[in-house]
């Protein structure tokens, strides 16, 4: 009887998905409702989870509870700590869950609501949940290894030297685009850059409270920070309205980029006590309260989603970048649908708490449908916003026209209707100088959650105090990404310096540690600063660079994860990351040649350098203008060759991949696989960690 | 009502458990727990030699994702 009405109920949670997707699709005129997204993804995720990841668990892991796990096996209290499901279940998705899934899905916006809709969802729950899920099980069986050790081991040395060299170059990429949607969210705004300069001594004094007052005691701090954060935040108005001070907090793009830099520096030099870990708990606290804020808006407002199913750009023009919806549109989506960087986290840090190999499956796959949630509410946001109000925020001026008049007359002649006036009435509102050319998604998405907060608490009077809430709160996670990426990316300089220079490679030595900050510092900030003075506002170069570079780190991580069930000998079942992986190789491979290649000065590299020197040749430059042009030109050029190179990598790793593929099935070289051996778990079935291990 | 004032409690006391693990702060207890944490041979760290050893070990490896 209990299967009959579980069967009726699946069915019951498949239909209703079914339908909302229908009405999604299929809808046309009237504005949407909001929770028809809603209802689509949570009911396409929980059929996802009851049935596909239930497949991945019992058919192709067959994973098994009565091995003892990495935690149980080295207790250390240190890395190895056996962790409740579900507290491990928090820790994974705050690590996982980064600004991409926000920022990505709004700048697709420009296409519609719907493709990136349907990519959110069918992408993670096909591709995205299982990398992060297979990846997870994988490292869980070697001792939490992370995926540079498993390609190494698994498909050979030189796949571990690719993964190692992919992982570098999309921290750079990365840490210089999320550098650019800071930029660009502070840009002329004394209220947003008061209130994220203030969080830098806030997070000082939390560093010196938990290292000297009361060590290791995060939560009142965190408490107090919080509060803190929250006041500076109101209090950014009374600067924003003090005519002296306003002056000093208002700064140009190239000027907050060199602040941007400095402050990477300082926090990769610092120790790390000090200042990256309490702005890490601070933003950890704040990213889990406005996440639920935001669903908890969405479900309560259910607003009007205005984007048109399907903008006239999915031909290309679009004015945020250029590119056509495919393969565009993935490659801007990202990781709110899978994301290599996940493969890190995924055999990092989680593999080593975790208590049993059933619970892989709801951390590894449960954790990436809540993140592609967060995308699905992103898209929300930007599209519950009128289109005209959109493009007017993310497009550049050398697009739109660089007067509001001008401006609102080409978004109008689009075909999305838009007056000057409204725009100036806006940025009134939620008390900024300008909102025309803000591309990045930070602005937009703020507007679109202040819009949705504030039909919830306190009207259109506090509309200005909820956009730089989500300013500030978007603006904090971005930088506490940015210092610990660019920390790891120290370590990652001084390892490889270490190798030929010995004392290089000793994190303690200080020369080293300023040597190897400067350098990673200097490539990330050196694409920041490209992309702050780029005419075509810089998104448009760098987001798909990162989409490149991430999407191809995915398709590192299930070459390895298709390696390793060939060795295991799950041949039948090859094809849950065979295809993702065929899939994420084609996006990369045609998104690279196009922004190589494309005739296109908008989408390709070497027209636009062409074109730029064309018009140099032509005399069409003014005279102090030329330095600046071949300047640009240099960076399309340096742009070309890296996308080139990072396409290069995947292709030899899957060259190496599929050679190796050959001669184990034609049984030329022995599979071997390396796994650690077996060893019965001692724990009681119902242990469910530390945390109720007293209870 | 005594039944649902007594799951009420459970609950709330294995939410603050829970929140306590997830932020860190149970990270020592965790420690004194472990293995290392109860070995004679070793010495055990003190609060603050312990919170700086688990920052310094966690930031030097990818924690925080796009």
């Amino acid at each position: 009887m209990k299967g009959v009405f579980s069967i009726v109920g699946w069915t019951v949670v498949a239909a209703l998905g079914a339908g909302a997707l229908g009405s999604i699709a299929l809808h046309r005129g009237e504005p949407l409702n909001a929770t028809w997204f809603v209802v689509a993804a949570v009911c396409c995720y929980l059929v996802a989870y009851r049935l596909y990841s239930a497949f991945v668990a019992a058919k192709v892991l067959t994973l098994d509870d009565t091995r003892a796990t990495p935690c149980e096996r080295h207790d250390d209290g240190r890395d190895f700590v056996p962790t409740n499901k579900w507290v491990l279940f928090g820790h994974h998705f705050a690590a996982i869950a980064g600004p991409g899934p926000l920022v990505g899905p709004t700048l697709a916006a420009q296409f519609g609501y719907l493709p990136g809709t349907l990519w959110l969802i069918a992408g993670a729950a096909f591709a995205g949940c299982v990398q992060d899920f297979v990846i997870l099980f994988c490292s869980i069986r070697r001792d939490g290894k992370s995926i540079g050790q498993m390609a190494r081991e698994e498909v050979g040395e030189r796949g571990g030297f690719i993964a190692q060299l992919a992982v570098l170059a999309i921290m750079t990429i990365l840490l210089a685009v999320i550098g650019l949607v800071v930029v660009n969210a502070l840009k002329s705004s004394p209220w947003a850059t008061f209130t994220l300069a203030m969080t830098i001594p806030i997070a000082l004094l939390l560093g010196l409270y938990l290292r000297f007052v009361r060590p290791g005691r995060v939560l009142e701090a965190s408490v107090m920070g919080v509060a803190l954060v929250l006041f500076v935040v109101v209090a950014g108005q009374w600067v924003a309205d003090s005519p002296s001070w306003a002056r000093v907090f208002t700064l140009s793009g190239v000027a907050l980029a060199f602040t941007i830099i400095a402050y990477g520096f300082a926090a990769s030099a610092l120790p790390v006590w000090l200042l990256l870990a309490p702005r890490d708990y601070l933003s950890a606290f704040i990213k889990a309260g406005a996440i639920f804020s935001l669903a908890a808006g969405i479900l309560f407002v259910r607003p009007q989603v205005l984007m048109p199913p399907l903008t006239r750009f999915i031909d290309g023009t679009g004015p945020v970048f250029a590119g056509k919806i495919f393969p565009f549109c993935f490659i801007t989506i990202a990781c709110g649908a899978i994301s290599g960087f996940h493969s890190l986290i995924s055999s990092g840090t989680t593999p080593k708490m975790i208590l049993r190999e059933s619970h892989a499956r709801f951390i590894g796959y449960g954790a990436m449908l809540l993140e592609s949630f967060v995308g699905v509410m992103a898209m929300v946001a930007a599209c519950a916003m009128p289109p005209g109000v959109y493009f007017a925020i993310n497009s550049p001026p050398s697009i739109v026209g660089s007067s509001g008049a001008a401006a609102a007359g080409t978004i109008s002649g689009w075909g999305y209707p838009l007056q000057a006036q409204t725009m100036s009435d806006l940025a009134h509102k939620v008390g900024e100088i300008t909102l025309w050319n803000r591309a990045g998604g930070a602005p937009s998405l703020a507007v679109g959650m202040a819009q949705i907060f504030s039909s919830t608490i306190g009207g259109e009077r506090l509309l200005s105090i909820w956009y730089h809430f989500a300013i500030m709160f978007e603006a904090l996670f971005i930088l506490t990404v940015l210092d610990a990426g660019t920390r790891v990316g120290r370590f990652m300089v001084q390892d490889l310096g270490g190798r030929f220079w010995k004392p290089f490679g000793r994190t303690g030595w200080m020369p080293g540690v300023l040597l190897s900050s400067a350098i990673i510092v200097a490539l990330w900030g050196y694409f920041l600063y490209q992309g702050v003075v780029d005419p075509l506002g810089g998104i448009n170069s760098l987001w798909p660079l990162f989409g490149i570079s991430n999407q191809l780190l995915a398709a590192v991580a299930l070459v390895v994860a298709t390696t390793i069930l060939m060795k295991m000998g799950r041949l039948r079942w090859i094809w849950v990351t065979l295809l993702p992986m065929a899939w994420l190789v084609t996006i990369t491979m045609t998104a690279s040649y196009q922004k190589i290649f494309d005739a296109n000065p908008r989408i390709g590299f070497l027209a636009y350098a062409r074109t730029l020197a064309t018009q140099i040749a032509a005399g069409k430059i003014p005279a102090e203008k030329i330095a600046e042009t071949q300047r640009l030109i240099f960076n399309q050029r340096l742009d070309a060759a890296v996308t080139g190179v990072l396409a290069a990598m995947i292709l030899v790793l899957i060259l190496e991949a599929l050679a190796h593929w050959y001669a184990m099935l034609s049984r030329r070289k022995e599979s071997v696989l390396h796994e650690s051996p077996y060893i019965a778990t001692r724990w009681a079935p119902d242990f469910s960690g530390a945390a109720h291990g007293d209870d | 009502m005594r039944r649902a004032a007594k799951s009420t409690s459970r609950f709330l006391r294995r939410f603050w458990h829970g929140l306590r693990e997830w932020c860190g702060d149970a990270a020592y207890e965790d420690y004194l727990r472990s293995k290392s944490g109860q070995m004679s041979t070793c010495r055990r760290l003190t609060p603050a030699e312990f919170y700086v050893e688990q920052l310094n070990r966690r930031y030097s490896k990818p924690n925080r994702c796009c």
